[in-house]
């Protein structure tokens, strides 16, 4: 059974033009979708319709066979978790304090945190390696940590289903590898789904050249204008047509691996 | 960091210790002088029943007429703190105090119609409470117009009743007879514990203790309210939900609190944040320590109010006057620390 089987999601805003139209995909354990796109095409609001803040009024979406519509959210905060793009917050919070707010959903309604969310919070920082982070201020962070402080959250949700609004916008290369690889083997280990929104279309081939079945879907104005595996989908055309922009792909054999990526060159 | 662990226990446990000694010290203060051995010997008798070592009259000046005052400064000052700290972690807005969803204005309205037409001391006590609430009420409503912005129209709201309220006192206060009922009403609009009896302790204490429980109760929740709507909602939070019981919760302690001592601005505002300046945002630490932090600093302003001239001088006069340099000392020294 997918984990996530989205079929048919249309949605419009009130007094504005459709934002999704017709939107259809599924994501199997283990699998990865990328969803790339210009910006105003429709990811947030897609990622908002699976999250369940936008009511959707076209269309269905099933996390592991169940209608979104019937599950409350506390249900679906065990389902999937969401790691939002980095921002700051009004009240600060120490890291560990942060994290334990992703075991909001396995606690009961007039209970605070126990023990045991303390212990699978340490647990969840050291797996993305922030541990000695634990009495810092998040909003003191660096905007790589705080991505992964934000990740090591969405692990204490413990939910099967991961979606990611470009986690690596405004960091730097080395942070950006660091959250790619983190989701790589996250994947592996745990056997959980990705869904990411992204401007980069390397991520995709990354994952792909690490072994990871992957998805990428091409938004643009509200339709999924091309859907398919990683190497299928990103090819030269489809950028023309749909980013209308000239980009050159290129497969250079690393250690009998294929490592495959896209350059851009001009405008259409 | 490992200190600030440290600190925030020594902190909270002072935060209970502190409260209990100063009431011991309260008892003390007054017009009639009271030595060490005869308030023990007070204390003791209700305890043992022993009368020996003092005059009926020490009694009833301790048990009637400073211990309930003492209560009502305590039981007042944590209601309106927490539920200043409680209304900021829901706006995310550090600038938000108790009053903030128009309770002020509208328990202040009820009072001036209710000193206006009756002048009944039990009838001013129930018409600010209710028009406490219906201010809320409103500000709630007018917060649900627009649904896709919901804290900052709930903010938008408060400032728009509290206004209109405001208009409303400042029109009663024009109409009032002036040799009577508008003195009345600038003294409980300037706020006061000097009517202090069990009987009114009593009965805002079931609004104020149910709200503070509330409170309480959900204070884990506060905390991830406080990252905002899309955040909270994805970890599972029914943000409408707890939005609504917090509203609640801080209405029916503010409201408790208003219409039996009058409007007593700035505990709201300044008790939580020395609060978060001491132990962090977390609501886990800060909740309870607004209740014992506001209940002394309203004990001790009170204590100030009725001691240092020979008439009283109203506590909202003096909440401002001594909590303000407080405040900025405790910037100063804190200053470097940060985001709030």
């Amino acid at each position: 059974m997918p984990i996530i089987d989205v079929r048919n999601l249309s949605f419009v805003y009130p007094n504005k033009n459709k934002i999704l139209n017709d939107i259809s995909f599924t994501l199997k354990k283990g699998e990865m979708l990328c969803v790339l796109g210009p910006n105003g095409c429709g990811k947030t609001t897609m990622i908002q319709c699976i999250l369940g803040m936008n009511k959707v009024e076209k269309g269905e979406i099933f996390i592991e066979g169940e209608n979104i519509s019937d599950i409350s959210m506390t249900e679906m905060a065990k389902k999937i978790s969401y790691i939002p793009q980095k921002q700051k917050h009004t009240f600060d919070y120490t890291v560990l304090e942060i994290v334990l707010m992703g075991r909001t959903a396995h606690i009961s309604m007039f209970d605070s945190p126990r023990k045991m969310d303390i212990e699978i919070s340490m647990d969840c920082l050291k797996k993305v390696g922030m541990e000695k982070f634990m009495n810092r201020n998040f909003n003191s962070l660096s905007g790589g940590e705080s991505q992964l402080v934000k990740f090591a959250r969405a692990l204490a949700q413990e939910a099967d289903l991961m979606i990611f609004d470009e986690p690596t916008s405004h960091l730097d290369f080395y942070h950006e590898l660091s959250i790619i690889k983190h989701m790589t083997k996250l994947i592996k280990e745990s056997k959980i789904s990705i869904v990411m929104a992204t401007h980069f279309p390397n991520h995709a081939f990354f994952f792909e050249s690490q072994g990871i079945p992957t998805n990428v879907a091409i938004m643009d104005k509200g339709i999924f204008g091309a859907y398919g595996s990683a190497c299928e989908t990103l090819n030269e055309k489809n950028m023309e047509h749909i980013f209308r922009m000239k980009t050159k792909v290129y497969d250079n054999l690393e250690n009998d691996r294929l490592l495959r990526y896209m350059i851009p060159l001009d405008f259409k | 960091m490992s200190t600030g662990k440290i600190n925030s226990k020594i902190i909270l446990t002072a935060g209970f210790v502190v409260p209990i000694i100063l009431v011991f010290i309260s008892l003390f203060i007054g017009r009639y002088p009271l030595a060490a051995s005869q308030l023990l010997a007070i204390l003791k008798a209700a305890i043992t029943g022993d009368h020996t070592g003092f005059s009926l009259m020490e009694q009833t000046l301790v048990w009637q007429i400073r211990m309930p005052r003492i209560l009502m400064a305590l039981l007042v000052g944590a209601a309106l703190a927490v539920s200043g700290g409680a209304l900021q972690g829901v706006f995310r807005n550090p600038l938000v105090d108790s009053g903030m969803l128009g309770v002020s204005a509208g328990a202040g309205f009820g009072a001036c119609l209710s000193i206006i037409l009756f002048n009944s001391m039990v009838l001013n006590y129930v018409f600010a409470f209710v028009f406490g609430l219906i201010a809320v009420g409103l500000s709630y409503s007018v917060g649900k117009i627009y649904k896709a912005a919901p804290t900052i129209m709930l903010v938008l709201g408060g400032v728009i009743i509290s206004s209109i309220f405001s208009a409303l006192i400042s029109f009663a206060k024009y109409i009032a007879d002036p040799y009577q009922e508008l003195s009345e009403i600038t003294f409980w609009l300037m706020g006061s514990l000097a009517r202090a009896n069990y009987r009114d302790l009593l009965v805002a204490s079931i609004p104020i203790v149910i709200g503070m429980a509330g409170i309480m109760l959900v204070r884990w929740r506060i905390n991830v309210l406080s990252l905002g709507e899309t955040e909270a909602r994805s970890m599972g939070v029914n943000t409408a939900l707890y939005r609504g019981i917090i509203i609640t919760c801080t209405a029916l302690a503010t409201a408790g609190s208003v219409c039996i001592s009058g409007t007593i601005g700035w505990i709201g505002l300044v008790i939580p944040h020395i609060g978060r300046m001491l132990v962090g945002n977390d609501n886990r630490k800060l909740i309870p320590l607004c209740i014992t932090m506001g209940g002394s600093f309203l004990l001790i302003v009170d204590d100030i109010a009725r001691s240092i001239t020979g008439s009283e001088i109203p506590l909202g006069i003096l909440t401002a006057l001594i909590g303000g340099p407080i405040y900025i000392i405790i910037l100063k020294n804190k200053r470097g620390v940060g985001d709030w």
